[in-house]
């Protein structure tokens, strides 16, 4: 009977043992906070950056890193101060994550910031391109895609030496994101010798762009029309500029061009309005390197289709943080000293070294494409 | 500034203020017959919207047609959740009631149409948005001339409706006294739920005719609704006269400003507009007393 006893006695304690431990392993979790636009007219890519998200979480936890698990929580941040500073505020308080990624508008990325800093959560962002977001700098937030002045800087030297240009006239939305790359290619296309013909702004609410066609129209040779604006309004100013016949997709000689705005698949959704239309984007399907051709086979085997740059950069945030467990992060102080001191980080948008400011240095993560007659893109490899 | 712009903006404004007439119809219909506002009227115009889309695409049917299954699509969905939702709510007595459930009829009508469309925008193409007719420096798509067509017809139907037809002038006893309406023997239920469908019909209808023109996703009918509203304030709540004459100004303003002034303009200009219309002239641009608006 006391041989018995012992020995139930000794399970039960192996038992307790086996339990400790699974629940120490389950502890070991990197908890990942997503900031995404999943309403309203940005929520194009929140949608996008989810599928991005999950495709690294699947590869991440088949092994994990250090022994460590990744968990996300999306938040719904709306492209909007208000509801990302809510919903940043939520994360913190209820999930309390070791690291934060998102936003992807300016003005919402600029908002949470503040709350972040306050929170010492680390908070990555892929798609912010407002130059605020790192001048003069939150040490604790990190970007990995270039800024408007980096974008606006290469774009209006492509513009003046590549295509040429001499007039333009700029469109874009009346936010931070794109005011300032509007102001940045001014600035560096006049320093060129080009002159600018017209800055036009407008509201998210706008939905004919025929009026602002016309206006283009009336303003007698324009060489190339730099668009910032999302998705949506995108592909309405694309259709109204060719039927107002100012660009090349509607018999005219302008060019369209921007930063990185617009998703792949923009062009075949315009038809054949986008024909020319040269823009920077984060994520280039040719890339021979091994990072970028097994994110594309994966993504297509995943969800059979070919992935956008927003697929990109969300699972480029991910790994991100995955590489920065691998070297020693496990929390959110760790983590944040951990994506200051990156070096030579190769992802699949590009490489990533951060400055002082947590702004990515490396600009080959710029990649430009133009629309062909058949409706496909092509990349131009000018960096 | 040359002649032919002034000339295309004014075009560019019409078609513009068409668009927005079609939308705003319903809303007046159904404050002068109800005097309630329709919250849920924008999401009437993206389903509308979707139905002409998916008729489209699935069915492989042709624009014009699909612009007739928004109307059906709009009605039937008009008639469901006034039946469903809004008459038993309004027997209750308390007008607050229908008013507030309009609102949450928008939110769920929104969050459905993302869960089954999603977020991504839709480019909704058909035959006639790239077809472009060009005269003396000109252009206008085949598009807007199609949303002129269809507006002024369906104007002129609507009028025609309301003043010969016995429904129509039943609608409009309705929209004078309900009661004393009751007691000549018509129907007050029966001619609500008239107009809630034929409302969201014209909303569906006005979508379908939208969709090519604005950016569509499950928020799409929001982003007119506001310019709507201050269309229904400027021509005088539920007054269908005013509201067409309301919409066209509003159109040719939007012109206008974009290529005077600046297009981040337009909505103080607008609104403006709107301020100085509920401050110097509340009764709207076309004064009438209420019981003769509809």
């Amino acid at each position: 009977m006391k041989a018995l006893r012992t020995l139930f006695v000794s399970a039960a304690a192996v038992g307790l043992l086996v339990i400790g431990s699974a629940a120490q392993a389950q502890d070991k979790t990197i908890k990942i906070g997503a900031l995404f636009p999943m309403s309203g007219p940005g929520s194009y890519f929140g949608a996008q950056d989810k599928q991005g998200v999950e495709l690294a979480l699947e590869q991440l936890n088949k092994a994990g890193v250090n022994g460590y698990k990744f968990v996300v929580q999306y938040e719904d941040s709306s492209c909007s101060p208000l509801p990302a500073t809510q919903a940043a505020k939520r994360l913190i308080e209820q999930f309390k994550p070791d690291v934060i990624i998102g936003e992807e508008c300016s003005d919402a990325t600029l908002a949470v910031m503040p709350v972040v800093e306050q929170a010492k959560v680390p908070l990555l962002n892929a798609g912010s391109s407002s130059i605020k977001v790192t001048e003069p700098g939150n040490p604790w937030t990190f970007r990995i895609m270039p800024n408007e002045v980096m974008q606006g800087i290469n774009l209006a030297e492509n513009a003046s030496k590549r295509i040429k240009a001499e007039t333009a006239v700029l469109l874009f939305e009346n936010t931070n994101a794109g005011i300032g790359n509007a102001q940045v290619f001014k600035e560096n296309f006049t320093k060129h010798g080009g002159k600018v013909l017209a800055e036009i702004g407008f509201g998210r609410d706008v939905n004919d762009f025929t009026a602002i066609a016309t206006r283009v129209a009336g303003l007698g040779k324009v060489d190339v029309i730099p668009t910032y604006t999302l998705e949506g309004q995108g592909l309405k100013i694309t259709q109204a500029l060719a039927q107002a016949g100012v660009t090349k997709g509607g018999g005219g000689n302008a060019i369209q061009i921007g930063t990185i705005w617009l998703p792949f698949g923009f062009e075949a959704k315009a038809g054949k309005a986008a024909l020319g239309y040269i823009r920077i984007v984060q994520f280039d399907p040719t890339d021979t390197r091994d990072v970028a051709k097994n994110f594309a086979t994966a993504f297509k085997a995943k969800y059979n289709a070919d992935p956008t740059h927003l697929n990109a950069h969300a699972y480029d945030q991910v790994m991100l943080i995955a590489d920065v467990v691998k070297r020693g992060g496990k929390d959110a102080q760790s983590i944040r000293d951990g994506l200051a001191a990156t070096k030579g980080y190769s992802g699949v948008t590009g490489s990533v070294e951060f400055d002082k400011t947590n702004q990515n240095t490396k600009m080959d993560t710029i990649h430009y494409m133009e629309t062909k007659p058949d409706m496909s893109w092509t990349s131009l490899k000018w960096n | 500034m040359t002649t032919t712009i002034v000339l295309q903006q004014a075009i560019n404004g019409v078609v513009l203020g068409s668009l927005y007439v079609l939308v705003a119809l319903g809303l007046t219909l159904i404050y002068g017959v109800l005097v309630q506002i329709n919250f849920a009227h924008a999401d009437f115009v993206t389903l509308g919207a979707f139905a002409a889309y998916f008729f489209m695409h699935l069915v492989g049917g042709g624009y014009i047609l699909s612009i007739a299954v928004a109307f059906v699509v709009g009605a039937a969905l008009g008639w469901l959740i006034n039946a469903a939702i809004f008459t038993p709510l309004r027997h209750k007595g308390n007008e607050l009631l229908p008013l507030i459930a309009t609102i949450g009829v928008s939110v769920m009508m929104q969050n459905l149409m993302l869960a089954w469309f999603g977020p991504i925008p839709y480019a909704f193409e058909t035959q006639y948005s790239s077809e472009v007719i060009r005269f003396a420096g000109i252009f206008v798509s085949w598009q807007s001339v199609i949303i002129i067509i269809v507006s002024i017809l369906t104007i002129a139907l609507l009028y025609a409706f309301m003043k010969f037809t016995f429904l129509g002038k039943a609608l409009r006893a309705v929209a004078q006294d309900r009661e004393t309406a009751g007691l000549m023997g018509i129907n007050p239920n029966y001619l609500i739920m008239l107009t809630f469908v034929i409302a969201s019909a014209l909303a569906g209808m006005g979508g379908a005719m939208l969709a090519p023109v604005l950016v569509l996703t499950p928020f799409a009918g929001t982003s007119v609704i506001v310019k709507a509203f201050a269309i229904v304030i400027i021509g005088g709540f539920g007054n269908v006269e005013g509201t067409i004459l309301a919409g066209l100004i509003v159109g040719l303003i939007e012109s206008y400003t974009t290529q005077f002034l600046d297009p981040g303009l337009i909505d103080i200009v607008v609104f403006a507009l709107l301020l100085v219309m509920l401050a110097i002239k509340p009764t709207g641009l076309i004064s009438e007393r209420r019981e003769e608006n509809v």
